[in-house]
């Protein structure tokens, strides 16, 4: 643990630049970072309306094979599945990036508040909610959530971040709690700096590694979790996603229908697979333990 | 059956799933003769048509003697014990007690003298009830406030069949789950999956009449009915009914065992088991297993606007309301019923204007069908002749409850729409949580347009022409909020008129009133394929028979000569 | 004596926990949830008919009353009759969660079971090909989503457009072989997902103790490796394995059916509360909601007791 000591401070920037250092050297993590940027690029070009732009029209007739008018056919209603595919794209780095943004800051603010205050009531009170809400089985409380905030399209995405803070607010705590005794540390409370300087100014910086691998791991589970939560109808309302289509996949494949359901699950599984791996070269190159 | 009803008890049986199963497990004093169609009332409990008097307020109704009720812990040692006509008063004053939290009163609301008043006193089962009385232990009298032709149909409903007092009280609230009447079957055990009956041992013994029953040789032979004649149903032993909700997992298990050997041909499934559509004919590789049968639904899918919205309804801007009239009457007919019928009704579904479903006698085959057919050149033409465009059109939101259908029906609906110049973005989509919710927003008047489909208690269109009555509105069933008092009018007239030529007049000139107004994208009746193994001789309809074919049904050995000579 | 007066403790401990989960999901599911009342009324109702339903529900009720009804309920252990079928909520769960657990049960144990093998043969071997290969396959488990794995193992096994060996959906258990028949596929399904992160885990678990300085001082000094792997790092292992298992049980008795169950409409608790929370059936939330609570009370006793049992060194402190 001592290691983890040398990424504060003076050599703290060294632990960056050790890392890209080693990160371009993982092949694997560099081929995942390609695939997920290429994924990125597909979905900027649906919110800059290069291209999907028809995917609400219906223009084809009932489940047409794949062709070269409909790359990946039609859907029920004559919608243009690879339209729609790439849609969805766009849905889900919308769903992943602001669950994960949402979550991870969530987590290191309260984290990093509990960590600091740990021992007193508001520890506790954190702690508190953190078990209360792992003990709420997760669907019945993303149905809860999504039901209170009925017809919100924001629904799907606070339930996730409400959970998903959980796991990193547990690891920033723990983080904290060993930064904060410290020698900087407790020299900057003896001379009087405020506490929540103390916290955002030197603390939280410092386990911003920890905060980078949390994020992509939310990102998976959100991605993950949209495809669920869809098909039960708790997820996206308006736009289209690859739960959606997989949802409108599950009465087309025993007709023998199978476009939505092999465009949407092989696409996410791309995305997926490689932020998977992308998550794990980048845990390999900021481990400490690993940089030698 | 496609989905598992909540409860059995009759004052709750208010889908079609509860009501199949509630007419096998309680009797009603009348019921539809199982093969005639039209449809045709026949006593059941009762032991003939009732004596209405000369004004058409007093209805006498004898009850069958020696009825009993099936044996069950609830009556003193066990025993059943015989149905009297004081149980028929009980059970109906069941719906006017609110802590049964009954779904069937609005069928007898202000029609029946005293009842409404007895609920106001407080439901208590002790005081008499003027209009609805027993006279003696077998003899039933009805007095209405006005004439009702429709009441004989109200009562072979579900809901009105007969519950012994003693179970009610012996079970209390779990009474929904543990019936107890005397109907032909009795419940062994029931959950969400599955209910399986058996036959009630103390059932009345009554041969078959195919010939009293509606027995059609030429349409009907080809079933097999004929083999019931003269013998006492029911005929098997054992009946289990599945509720499995996906389409394609009913079907599975209908085609890979014997297990299920009567169910629906889901929509997914059409193409690959039908050899021809129009008219539906099997490949033959089915047609060698099973027997088919179409049956058009007793009911209809539509759309209304809501006439309390001033962007789309009634506006007190003479301009405006006239302005809408025209919105209306275009989006009408941007609206793609042969494209909707192909996507989720296989094609076969019936397309038909106005509110007046094919099902019922009062159909108009020959009405003009402008507004069913799709048009979008003209809507876009209407549009614009009288000022509309993307700027000006309003926002409409479409209320759905989740699930990929719902939500598909949202997409096509919002793809015709944007053919007629609606920016997509003015037409915007509310998901409701549950149905519970959107019925909420729909009694409340919180939508603009409102999608629903309408399944008829009787075969009378008086039961789909409630649906756009004045006084009917928010919250009762008139969700389009329409109010037009000629309509209105004539309602109340035909109201009180026994089936005539002179009042189907009158239906039909509602029904002209409502599409000149161009109030609700309206309909399309479902056509259901129901397929059943060979060796079931059966006639299932789901409509106003419901569940009482199950009482008919036989189901012989696979290859027995019988069925050998009906090939 | 030492040990009850530990779980009366822990017990007690508990208590907040419980509260606030009740107070959350009261407030949530009860207080915000689906609205019943038009789910129960009739085709034509009348402002005066909604008033009745209401009040007959108890929605008319001040909030405090009905969260001070709800606590005395769980007190009690009496949550009173279902709002769809009016059957008793104890008798419900009483049917639904042996179900669930015979649904759950295979799927969990193989899960678990082929995880911690594939994470032995992987540490064993870390480093070399098969070590890649198995890490690889768990990675590719990982990115698959629960519902694509159920789907498509339904079309490998159960659909005219693959072998149509087994049933496609449905539930029966009246004999082994019917039960085998209707349990494969989904257990099939909760492996393959599970075993990616099962594997992860328990590998890095392994691979910890592996380099732990006493295992490297015992290989030294030529302790045979499978007595080492037994005694010291499956041994030391145990710990987090046994906390995973132990947290993963309320999980699958409550809630981690739910998605199989509502799929291939199995009659288990997952989908009697999936249904309650979209027809709004409070009283059987209510239930399911303090039985999660109360597992994961319990499910953290038995953790520490079972530290305990794995390792004496642990006091029940």
């Amino acid at each position: 643990m001592s290691a983890r000591a040398d990424t504060v401070g003076a050599h703290g920037d060294s632990l960056w630049s050790k890392a890209f250092r080693k990160f371009r050297h993982d092949r694997v993590g560099m081929w995942s970072l390609a695939v997920v940027l290429a994924y990125a690029i597909v979905a900027l070009g649906v919110v800059l309306g290069v291209w999907a732009t028809d995917w609400a029209e219906v223009s084809g007739p009932k489940w047409s094979p794949a062709s070269v008018e409909y790359w990946f056919g039609t859907n029920i209603i004559g919608q243009d599945i690879f339209a729609r595919s790439l849609y969805s794209t766009r849905t889900a780095f919308e769903v992943g990036l602001l669950v994960a943004l949402g979550a991870t800051a969530l987590g290191a603010l309260l984290g990093a508040i509990a960590g600091f205050f740990s021992g007193t009531w508001i520890d506790e009170l954190i702690i508190w909610v953190m078990g209360v809400l792992d003990s709420v089985p997760f669907i019945l409380l993303v149905a809860a959530i999504a039901y209170t905030l009925q017809g919100s399209p924001w629904a799907m995405h606070i339930a996730m971040i409400s959970t998903f803070w959980i796991g990193t607010a547990r690891l920033i705590r723990g983080e904290v709690i060993k930064l904060k005794s410290l020698e900087y540390v407790e020299a900057a409370q003896a001379i009087g700096v405020n506490r929540l300087m103390i916290i955002f100014r030197h603390i939280l910086p410092n386990t911003f590694h920890i905060l980078l691998v949390q994020a992509t791991l939310s990102f998976v589970a959100a991605i993950k979790s949209e495809v669920i939560l869809s098909f039960l109808g708790l997820g996206v309302k308006d736009g289209m996603s690859w739960g959606l289509m997989i949802s409108e996949s599950t009465f087309e494949v025993l007709a023998g229908f199978f476009n939505n359901f092999l465009a949407a699950s092989v696409l996410m599984f791309g995305l997926v697979m490689a932020f998977n791996m992308f998550s794990d070269a980048l845990q390999d190159a900021l481990d400490p333990r690993t940089v030698k | 059956m496609d989905s598992a009803p909540t409860s059995l008890d009759p004052v709750r049986a208010s889908t079609l799933y509860a009501n199949q199963l509630v007419v096998n497990l309680y009797d009603t004093l009348y019921a539809y003769k199982y093969l005639q169609r039209p449809y045709k009332l026949r006593p059941n409990l009762a032991a003939a048509m009732p004596k209405i008097s000369p004004d058409g307020l007093t209805y006498s109704i004898p009850v069958k003697k020696g009825v009993y009720f099936a044996d069950d812990p609830a009556f003193p040692g066990g025993k059943g014990r015989e149905l009297t006509a004081g149980d028929f008063v009980y059970s109906l004053k069941r719906h006017f007690d609110p802590s049964t939290r009954p779904g069937g009163a609005w069928l007898w609301q202000g029609r029946i003298v005293g009842l409404d008043e007895w609920k106001q006193a407080g439901s208590d089962y002790s005081q008499e009830v003027p209009g609805l009385r027993a006279i003696d232990s077998h003899l039933v009298q009805l007095t209405l406030q006005r004439p009702y032709p429709q009441l004989v149909d109200t009562l072979a409903l579900g809901f009105s069949g007969v519950v012994p007092r003693e179970a009610v009280e012996y079970y209390g609230r779990e009474f929904s789950i543990n019936p107890v009447g005397s109907g032909p079957f009795r419940l062994v055990s029931y959950d969400s999956s599955r209910a399986v009956l058996v036959p009630q041992e103390n059932y009345r013994r009554e041969p078959v009449d195919l010939e009293y029953e509606g027995y059609d040789p030429v349409t009907q032979s080809r079933y097999g009915v004929a083999l019931i004649d003269g013998r006492i149903p029911p005929f098997v032993d054992r009946l289990e009914v599945n509720f499995i909700k996906e389409g394609s997992a009913r079907w599975s298990s209908f085609t890979k065992s014997n297990e299920i050997q009567y169910a629906g041909l889901p929509n997914e499934q059409v193409e690959r088991v039908l050899a021809s559509i129009d008219p539906v004919t099997l490949k033959p590789e089915y047609a060698e297993k099973y027997h088919m049968k179409t049956a058009l639904e007793a009911g209809f899918v539509y759309s209304t606007f809501n006439m309390d919205f001033p962007e789309f309804g009634y506006n007190d801007n003479p301009e405006r309301a006239r302005r809408n009239h025209a919105l209306r009457c275009a989006m009408i007919r941007g609206f793609d019923w042969e494209s909707r019928n192909e996507s989720w009704y296989s094609g076969i579904g019936e397309v038909f204007p106005g509110i007046i479903p094919p099902v019922v006698p009062e159909f108009d085959p020959g009405l003009a069908r402008d507004s069913v057919t799709y048009d979008p050149e003209g809507a876009r033409a209407l549009l614009a002749e009288h000022g509309w465009n993307a700027e000006s059109l309003p926002v409409l939101t479409y209320g759905t409850t989740p699930g990929p259908t719902s939500r598909l029906f949202f997409e096509q609906f919002r793809a015709w729409m944007m053919r007629i110049g609606y920016p997509k973005d003015k037409i915007i989509l509310k998901t409701y949580a549950t149905f519970g919710d959107i019925v909420k927003a729909w009694r409340n008047s919180e939508l603009p347009f409102i999608s629903k489909g309408w399944g008829l208690d009787y075969p009378d269109a008086e039961n789909t022409l409630q649906l756009f009555y004045g006084p009917n509105a928010s919250p009762g069933s008139n969700d389009g909020n329409y109010r037009n008092p000629e309509y209105d009018e004539l309602y109340r007239r035909a109201g009180v008129m026994l089936p005539s030529p002179e009042r189907t007049e009158l239906y039909r000139r509602m029904n002209q009133m409502m599409i000149d107004d161009c109030v609700a994208i309206t309909g399309l009746s479902r056509v259901g394929i129901t397929l059943w193994h060979r060796n079931v001789i059966a006639l299932p309809d789901r409509n106003f028979v419901g569940g009482r074919f199950m009482y008919y049904v036989d189901v012989l050995e696979p290859g027995a000569p019988e069925l050998e000579a009906l090939r | 004596m030492e040990v009850l007066q530990y779980i009366v403790r822990k017990l007690i401990a508990g208590i907040p926990l419980v509260l606030g989960v009740t107070l959350i999901s009261f407030v949530l599911i009860v207080y915000f949830g689906p609205d019943k009342t038009y789910e129960l009324l009739g085709k034509n109702p009348t402002a005066e008919e909604i008033a009745e339903i209401r009040s007959q529900l108890g929605y008319d009720q001040p909030f405090t009353t009905r969260y001070l009804d709800y606590l005395r309920e769980v007190i009690r252990l009496e949550f009173g009759n279902s709002e769809s079928t009016d059957e008793k909520v104890s008798s419900i769960l009483a049917r639904t969660i042996p179900t669930s657990l015979a649904l759950a049960i295979p799927g969990f144990i193989l899960g678990n079971l082929l995880g911690v093998m594939l994470a032995l043969v992987a540490a064993y071997f870390r480093g070399y090909w098969i070590d890649k290969f198995i890490m690889g396959f768990a990675a590719v488990g990982m990115s698959i989503s629960f519902l694509i794995a159920i789907i498509g193992f339904q079309i490998l096994l159960s659909s005219s457009d693959g072998l149509d060996l087994l049933p496609v959906r449905g539930w029966d258990t009246s004999t082994p072989l019917q039960y085998i028949r209707y349990v494969t596929v989904p257990t099939l399904a909760t492996v393959f997902v599970a075993l990616g992160y099962n594997t992860r885990f328990y590998r890095a678990v392994i691979v910890e103790e592996m380099t732990r300085d006493h295992v490297r001082t015992a290989r030294a000094f030529g302790v045979p490796p499978a007595q080492l792997f037994y005694r010291n790092i499956l041994k030391n292992s145990m710990i987090p394995i046994v906390t995973r298992i132990m947290f993963s049980i309320p999980v699958i008795v409550i809630s981690g059916s739910l998605l199989l169950e509502s799929y291939f409409g199995i009659p288990g608790v997952g989908k009697v509360t999936y249904d309650a929370i979209v027809t709004g059936d409070q009283p059987i939330l209510k239930a399911v909601v303090v039985l999660t609570a109360v597992l994961f009370v319990v499910a953290q006793l038995l953790a520490d007791i079972c530290y305990r049992i794995v390792d004496p060194r642990v006091s029940l402190k």
